[in-house]
């Protein structure tokens, strides 16, 4: 009798090639994946059953097109059966009902079936049940959607099924020896049953031998020169490491590389996974914690869900959990070089620093096992934390690389030894010291703190210095800057100007005001109006001789002129840019040294360039 | 010489380029731009602002892509043949669909942004729709009359999409807005279907949506799906500031089942970036929904105490990290009902105060519901 099913199954194939699929070389997954499927259920009732599956592609002479027959000897289907999977068909003109359909055997058969209409119009499936009455049928359905289910005229000795596809003449070139040998090896090198292929050179039996991770090997460094072989033959990389990866959750086993080269940060790694030993996605994103950047895997999962269209899995709590303890299998691994091979450690530190660091700010116990052996760029140079804290009882800290920039010469000539923090994570890695290690004093340092550590001036030197001082205040004010004296190291430094991070953030809103037109103008006033910056200072340096020198003159034109210099010479030195009032400080403050240098007018040179005045210093 | 603080810009530029959204981000810009102010390289500083609009706005520093903005808008009016303004046109919806989350920016002055973004769009005939999605945005977010926010939210969908309206899932997303205004749960679960489903997303959706169905799925009873969309949602919003609010939401949640321990770890975890964001729109969701969680730690009497490892830029540190709940409570009440105050003094309207006083109808709404089982 013949059928007709119930939707257009054009519109069923254009959902799945145009929509779904990603090639229409995946009917070969697709009639695997049935294969597999069937094996494995006649292995559940038969527990010594090996399971084989045959292709054997027969080429036509008169260049009509390539038939393949596509064998298993799994279970086979019963009419009943039968009956169920062209339901199915009929159902799956919607993604989420095929979604929903692939999580059972015969939902599966199919819509693995329907995949092959991609590739040829008219399908004969010929099965015998291992459960059935010992009967073999036949089901021919062809492209526009009639079938017809009777008993096949050419018995089956055996259970299983056979599918016979005619090649649709465009699509003939997926029906070639190469094209099947590839995707049949590619989709099921995994399988741990054989695959023979028959084409007119003969049989081969392709290279299925079952996951590497799970053989025998005779000895650790065996195991790990294996299955670096195989990562370099799955993804053309020489990986420094291997790591086994196992999750109960999702029954997840597999191996994680390490990568040799430091991944740039948003290039997410790309993973091999199969499912129930087929190949599910060469590219599935969502398997590993954010921070496992580090690493490249190849896993089987068994109890995963793959989204309808087999190329990832389906995110819910099932892969959360995988995820989680695959996360677990890499820390151990990190914890456990932390305990035996710090060198190693460090090495993928060097390397893989970003995901070390990711994870010890998610994990207390990781965190305080690897906080000390992670390097840091100091005042005096690179440094682990334990170094820096063997010399250092507290840990001072800049969360910017201006700021560094800023202190890191005064500091380190003053003895100061400050972690440039500016680098990812290090900031927050830092902040949490006091929380997982007790004891321990962890502060924020910025140039407004420098002064701190100078040294205070005798009274003779604050008499002496006090007009420099007056003089800097009323020059600075304007600037909201304030000014302070003090003797600091090096002494070739002659001023330091400091400010903290809102200060710095109110310098670039009054340029952006300057450059503004009355709308923004008025909202960047606001803003302005609503920070809660100190006032900056410029700490001028005794030790420094111009200094000393200027504190001696007495000429005040000269000595206002040579204080706003030193002050934008403070901002340059600093990086900060100058707003317009600074400039013009810049440019007028040049040609005044320039012509009290020319001299000419001796009244305002002479003094200046260097005589002692009346409280000067000797 | 000259060379080399060029490449130093450029090299600034390419390591911000590698990193994720969020403060080591932002800080490399800046410094890269004020490389170019100090060296007066207008196109350059207006290159480096360009990208640092982007990623303030993105990592959650509106108020860096402000002045940022402002500068380059300056540039754009003394040279626009040099700098065109339409190359930024996105970035100026972004900025000042963003503005009105600072209380001390006035009434005037936001209207005058908008105005100037409509005037700016109108010259290139196009952008309509996307003006009056933010014109209906600020009138809802600043508590208008509803007629007026009805209006505008009729015109804004009525309105023909162009190149610079938000992309579909953005729209989507901004939708739900309303109908959980109006209290319709179920419109906002069907409207977000596409999105839960994974199906649809965008660069923080679905970050976003999924903080946003969290109270319409509780309403519903579904806190299954809840649970789930909070523990997907939450690890996607955990490291950048640019989604305080959306954390606030989780918080909220968690209180509303009774997960206090949880809601407690996003509390300590999380008040760092409330205590300087500058959006004070999210720092109100974020302490509003810390207020709820504290109280209910109240309502349970059983600890008059709490450990917390709060950040040391919290006002009331303590050394040994235990905090008085009540004096806890107590601050994040009054963090949150001085924010309400200034928006609504800003606004002219109750908006705020109304959110806040929501606290107490969630709190006869609790209904325990544990995340960790299984």
């Amino acid at each position: 009798m013949d059928h007709r099913f119930q939707v257009s199954l054009r519109g069923v194939i254009d959902l799945l090639s145009h929509h779904l699929y990603s090639s229409p070389g995946v009917y070969v997954r697709e009639l695997l994946q049935n294969a597999t499927d069937a094996i494995r259920a006649r292995q559940f009732l038969e527990p010594g059953h090996a399971g084989t599956v045959r292709l054997e592609l027969m080429e036509k002479q008169d260049g009509s097109p390539p038939t393949l027959l596509f064998t298993d000897d799994g279970v086979g289907l019963t009419e009943d059966e039968i009956h169920r999977f062209l339901a199915t068909i009929g159902e799956s003109s919607k993604r989420e009902a095929l979604e929903a359909r692939r999580n059972d055997f015969i939902g599966q058969f199919g819509i693995g079936l329907l995949s092959c209409f991609m590739v040829c119009d008219e399908l004969l499936v010929v099965t015998r049940s291992a459960r059935g009455d010992g009967r073999t049928l036949e089901w021919r359905g062809r492209h526009d959607g009639t079938y017809a289910v009777r008993p096949s005229e050419h018995p089956l000795a055996q259970p299983g099924t056979q599918v016979f596809l005619v090649a649709r003449p465009d699509m003939a070139h997926w029906f070639t020896a190469t094209r099947l040998r590839n995707l049949a090896s590619h989709y099921g090198g995994l399988l741990p049953f054989p695959i023979h292929l028959t084409t007119d050179q003969g049989t081969e039996r392709l290279d299925t031998s079952g996951a590497p991770w799970r053989r025998e090997y005779d000895s650790a460094s065996e195991r790990r020169k294996a299955l670096l072989a195989y990562g370099r033959e799955l993804f053309d990389t020489d990986f420094v490491d291997c790591i086994p990866l196992r999750s109960t959750a999702g029954d997840v086993d597999g191996v994680a590389y390490v990568l040799p080269a430091s991944p740039h940060f948003n290039s997410r790694q790309k993973h091999r996974v199969y499912l129930k030993h087929m190949l599910l996605s060469e590219s599935a994103e969502n398997l590993l914690p954010d921070w496992a950047f580090f690493v490249k895997c190849v896993v089987n999962a068994n109890a995963l869900r793959p989204t309808a269209s087999r190329e990832s899995f389906y995110e819910d709590d099932a892969l959360a959990a995988a995820r989680e303890s695959l996360g677990q299998s890499l820390r151990g691994y990190l914890m456990e070089l932390a305990r035996e091979d710090p060198r190693a450690l460090q090495r993928l530190i060097a390397l893989h620093g970003l995901s070390v660091k990711a994870l010890a700010l998610d994990d207390d116990d990781f965190y305080r096992l690897i906080i000390h052996w992670l390097p840091f760029e100091t005042s005096m140079g690179m440094m682990t934390l334990a170094d820096y804290r063997r010399a250092h009882p507290v840990v001072r800290y800049t969360s910017t690389v201006d700021g560094f920039r800023q202190i890191a010469q005064v500091a380190s000539a003053q003895g100061l030894c400050i972690i440039n923090a500016a680098y990812t994570h290090d900031t927050s890695l830092l902040e949490k010291l006091p929380h997982a290690v007790p004891d321990v004093q962890v502060e924020p340092f910025s140039s407004a703190d420098l002064p701190q550590s100078f040294e205070e001036l005798t009274l003779d030197e604050r008499e002496a210095t006090f007009p420099l001082l007056r003089m800097a205040e009323r020059v600075l004010a304007p600037f909201r800057c304030g000014a302070v004296v003090k003797k600091f190291y090096p002494a070739e430094v002659p001023t330091l100007y400091s400010s903290d991070a809102e200060g710095a953030f109110r310098r670039d809103a009054e340029r952006a005001r300057e450059e503004s037109d009355d709308l923004y103008a008025g909202v960047l006033d606001s803003v302005m109006a609503a920070s809660g910056s100190e006032p900056a200072q410029l700490c001028f340096n005794l030790h420094n001789p111009v200094v000393r020198r200027l504190a001696a003159v007495a000429d005040r034109d000269m000595l206002k002129l040579s204080v706003e210099m030193l002050y934008v010479q403070a901002l340059l030195l600093g990086h900060h840019p100058l707003n317009a009032q600074e400039m013009v400080l810049l440019n007028q403050g040049l040609l005044g040294l320039i012509s009290a240098q020319l001299g000419g007018d001796g009244e305002r040179g002479g003094e200046g360039s260097g005589g002692a005045g009346p409280r000067g210093l000797h | 010489m000259s060379g080399d603080w060029r490449e130093q810009a450029e090299s600034l530029f390419e390591q911000a380029d590698g990193l994720a959204e969020g403060e080591s981000k932002v800080r490399l810009l800046e410094e890269a731009v004020r490389l170019a102010d100090t060296h007066k390289d207008v196109g350059l500083g207006y290159r480096m602002r360009d990208a640092l609009i982007d990623a303030a706005t993105f990592g959650g520093f509106p108020d860096k892509a402000l002045v940022a903005f402002a500068w380059c808008r300056g540039q754009q009016k003394k040279d626009p043949k040099r700098f065109d303004p339409e190359e930024m046109f996105w970035k100026q919806k972004w900025v000042v669909g963003r503005i009105k989350e600072f209380p001390h920016i006035t009434r005037k002055q936001i209207v005058d942004a908008l105005d100037d973004v409509e005037q700016c769009f109108k010259a290139t005939d196009s952008g309509v729709r996307a003006v009056l999605k933010m014109r209906y945005q600020a009138a809802r977010e600043m508590g208008d009359a509803a007629e007026e926010v009805e209006r505008l939210w009729n015109a804004w969908l009525e309105a023909r999409r162009d190149h610079l309206t938000d992309c579909r899932v953005c729209e989507l997303d901004d939708e739900l807005d309303h109908h959980a205004d109006k209290g319709e749960w179920q419109q906002v679960l069907r409207k977000a279907k596409p999105i839960l489903d994974g199906r649809k997303s965008c660069a923080e959706i679905p970050h976003l949506t999924l903080g946003t169905v969290l109270y319409p799925l509780f309403k519903l009873g579904e806190l299954e799906q809840a649970r789930e969309i909070h523990r997907r949602g939450y690890a996607m919003v955990t490291k950048n500031r640019e989604f305080l609010s959306t954390v606030g939401e989780h918080m909220e949640f968690l209180a509303l089942t009774d997960n206090l321990s949880r809601g407690l770890t996003l509390l300590e975890k999380h008040l760092g970036w409330a205590l300087d964001h500058p959006s004070y729109r999210d720092r109100f969701t974020f302490y509003a929904a810390a207020a709820f969680l504290l109280e209910r730690v109240l309502a349970a009497g059983d600890r008059d105490v709490v450990s917390l490892r709060l950040p040391k830029t919290f006002p009331n540190h303590q050394a040994d990290g235990g905090y008085d709940v009540r004096a806890l409570h107590a601050w994040t009440q009054g963090q949150a009902r001085d924010i309400a105050n200034r928006f609504d003094t800003r606004n002219g309207t109750d908006r705020f105060a109304k959110l806040l006083a929501r606290n107490q109808v969630l709190a006869g709404e609790v209904r325990p519901f544990p995340i960790d089982a299984k």
